[in-house]
């Protein structure tokens, strides 16, 4: 573990027990992130990347199970932390941003309230302190008149306004990691714009890492120093941003990329990926992609490849690469 | 009107009223479609983009007589649409079909597959029994579905297949206008462009128009020959898609395409970030409805209105900076 690592994850497997069987959500997955770190993490839904972000927080709801070999933050092994002290951990070292902001804030409540309640919980302070600090808060994000924002309930907010203030909420203290889980899917693509730029901002401010998860590859390309895809549970390669777009390995990272029309590229013709997202229930044997992939072999229908590295920070999991990353039969 | 004009819009304009006290008197309107004219020829594909709320829905909705109208013209081959009686509209409707954003919510969960589709054969008196059944199984292969899915139901399906069972409902009627609002919103990345890939073979083969209303962007530049972009009810921009593209003129559109992220690591791009939310439709801002997030803005965007005008080579913008001939000030 390097000297610089914040959070290290090996082999974690997460499953729910549903009506309808077991789910192995998020299958041996291992990753690390460094200090002021971006880290993308990019799939359709269904193929883990929540829940991934949601274990290492163990926020998994009642019927969740998580194994790992290690899950380490700083040191601190956040498997064997007791619930109060994983409390601690929540919101004042790691905290998160939603998809939908509206959802995630009570409504009954005042925005300033909330935010109030996060850091007072976490920093100690009295209330005139937390007031004053909720504010400043606010302000931060962009939020034009936040005195006076912050006494609106959130029903009272624009979409892009309620993102600002869960961003708010989420570095209120600091936090060493956040998890953005799709924070601008449910904007428009101007206010999009708006929140990525303030990320960012605050981002290099705070100097917090930050684990980004996306469906769009633009979006994960413009906030993510290194790209991690998930497919049916597993990561399918890991590299850095520019190797990830430039040169993708896997059939999926590829086949997503070309299904894609992307502004500043010019694609004459999409080429879809057949057949749909496998079922969580039913994952197919060997590689979870081959019934999709145009290069499957026999190989992959019984056997799933290992993630090995195919470029020094370049990991990729299937058979068209051996250990050296030359393509099989080339 | 010329021969190859299919749907030409004039003025339309379509307000909600606000309700308010005991007595619901309707104390203010939400402006959705202030004064749209479009034309739309034949064999075409027009894309409608904007972000939420700008009434590109509502447009899309109105024009086919789905909403009732507050004024203008809907011309579907010289008739209008707007003043159509119950039953002459009901015969139409079988040449002008709509694809919903949502297949969740817009198949009937108690009808199996081939219920769904051969309801509309039905309605329209078009095929009964076995020919019906026939015509059913006939469009599900078009539309990329087995014959053994014609027996299930929508729940048994992935939000891909429904979208294809929706487009079937569609095709079965064999229509002439298609109006597809955000299609492929709800699906999965891998699964749109098979959906938008069906709706190109679709057009071909069956001499398909569309109206593709979407706020992708990236998606409407691949589908489009032309393209309308729609901001607070009106109509920013309009032009040929290859002109659009390569030269925006209007600062809302090149703001907009400004915005969308790329996987392109090398580019060196300037994002403009436009300052602020969309104003509410009920008060829209005085003079240009842009004038309060435009980084161009002048004293007069903020009095007068900008007309949509025609800057060479049918490229029309609303913008009192724009020139003829293209270019800003």
């Amino acid at each position: 573990m390097g000297v610089n690592e914040l959070l290290q994850v090996t082999n974690l497997s997460s499953s729910f027990q549903t009506e309808d069987g077991l789910v192995r959500a998020v299958r041996d997955v291992s990753f690390h992130i460094s200090h002021g770190e971006s880290l993308g993490i990019v799939g359709e839904s269904g193929c883990g990347k929540s829940v991934t972000c949601l274990s290492v927080m163990r926020l998994m709801e009642q019927n969740g199970r998580i194994e790992a070999d290690s899950m380490r933050f700083e040191g601190r092994d956040l498997l064997s932390l007791r619930e109060r002290q994983m409390q601690k951990i929540r919101g004042n070292e790691m905290a998160m941003i939603f998809q939908e902001p509206m959802t995630s804030f009570n409504p009954v409540f005042t925005i300033g309230f909330q935010l109030q309640e996060a850091i007072r919980l976490h920093q100690g302070l009295n209330k005139k302190a937390a007031r004053n600090a909720s504010i400043d808060m606010l302000k931060q994000v962009g939020i034009p008149r936040p005195e006076k924002i912050n006494d609106e309930y959130p029903h009272a907010l624009s979409g892009g306004m309620r993102q600002r203030a869960m961003i708010a909420m989420a570095i209120s203290c600091r936090p060493k990691l956040i998890f953005a889980d799709e924070p601008t899917t449910a904007l428009d693509v101007t206010i999009q714009a708006q929140i990525l730029e303030l990320m960012q901002k605050l981002q290099q401010e705070i100097h917090t890492a930050v684990v980004f998860i996306s469906h769009d590859l633009g979006v994960i390309a413009e906030m993510s120093e290194r790209v991690m895809v998930m497919y049916a549970g597993r990561i399918v390669e890991i590299a850095g941003r520019r190797n990830l777009f430039k040169d993708p390995k896997h059939p999926y990272t590829i086949g997503l990329i070309r299904s894609k029309p992307d502004m500043e590229i010019e694609s004459p013709v999409l080429t879809p990926i057949p057949g749909t997202v496998p079922n969580p229930l039913h994952t197919p044997p060997g590689c979870p992609y081959h019934p999709r992939c145009e290069h499957v072999m026999d190989i992959c229908r019984s056997t799933l490849p290992e993630l090995i590295s195919h470029e020094q920070m370049h990991q990729v999991r299937c058979w068209l690469y051996d250990q050296q990353g030359a393509v099989h039969g080339s | 009107m010329e021969a190859d004009v299919m749907f030409q819009l004039k003025n339309i304009q379509k307000f909600f009223p606000i309700r308010t006290g005991l007595f619901s008197r309707v104390t203010a309107h939400v402006r959705a479609v202030d004064k749209v004219s479009l034309t739309i020829r034949r064999g075409e594909t027009m894309g409608l983009v904007g972000e939420s709320g700008c009434g590109k829905s509502t447009l899309g909705r109105t024009m086919l007589h789905l909403l009732s109208p507050t004024s203008g013209e809907s011309l579907y081959k010289n008739r209008d649409v707007f003043s159509l009686s119950t039953q002459e509209l009901r015969k139409l409707r079988r040449e002008l079909q709509f694809i919903f954003q949502d297949p969740y919510s817009s198949l009937n969960p108690r009808l199996n597959v081939s219920e769904i589709v051969g309801e509309a054969l039905s309605v329209h008196g078009l095929a009964h029994g076995r020919e019906r059944d026939e015509r059913v199984k006939e469009i599900l292969s078009v539309c990329g579905l087995a014959p053994q899915h014609a027996k299930r139901y929508p729940h048994e399906f992935s939000g891909g297949q429904r979208q294809r069972i929706g487009i079937a409902r569609t095709l079965v009627l064999n229509p002439e206008f298609v109006v597809a609002d955000e299609p492929i919103a709800s699906l999965d990345v891998s699964i749109q462009a098979q959906i938008v890939n069906l709706m190109e073979e679709h057009k071909d083969q069956f001499g398909l128009t569309y109206l593709f209303i979407s706020h992708d962007l990236s998606m409407v530049k691949y589908i489009s020959d032309h393209v309308a972009v729609m901001y607070l009810g009106k109509i920013a921009e309009l032009s040929s898609t290859a002109a659009l593209y390569k030269d925006p003129q209007h600062p809302y559109t090149i703001a907009l395409m400004s915005a969308i992220p790329s996987i392109d690591v090398d580019a060196q791009k300037k994002r403009i970030v436009l300052q602020g939310d969309v104003p509410s439709p009920s008060h829209p801002p005085s003079g240009c409805y842009f004038h309060p997030r435009c980084p161009y803005t002048m004293e007069r965007c903020r009095i007068e209105e900008p007309k949509l005008r025609d800057i060479g080579g049918g490229h029309l913008a609303a913008c009192h900076l724009v020139q003829q001939g293209g270019g800003r000030l």
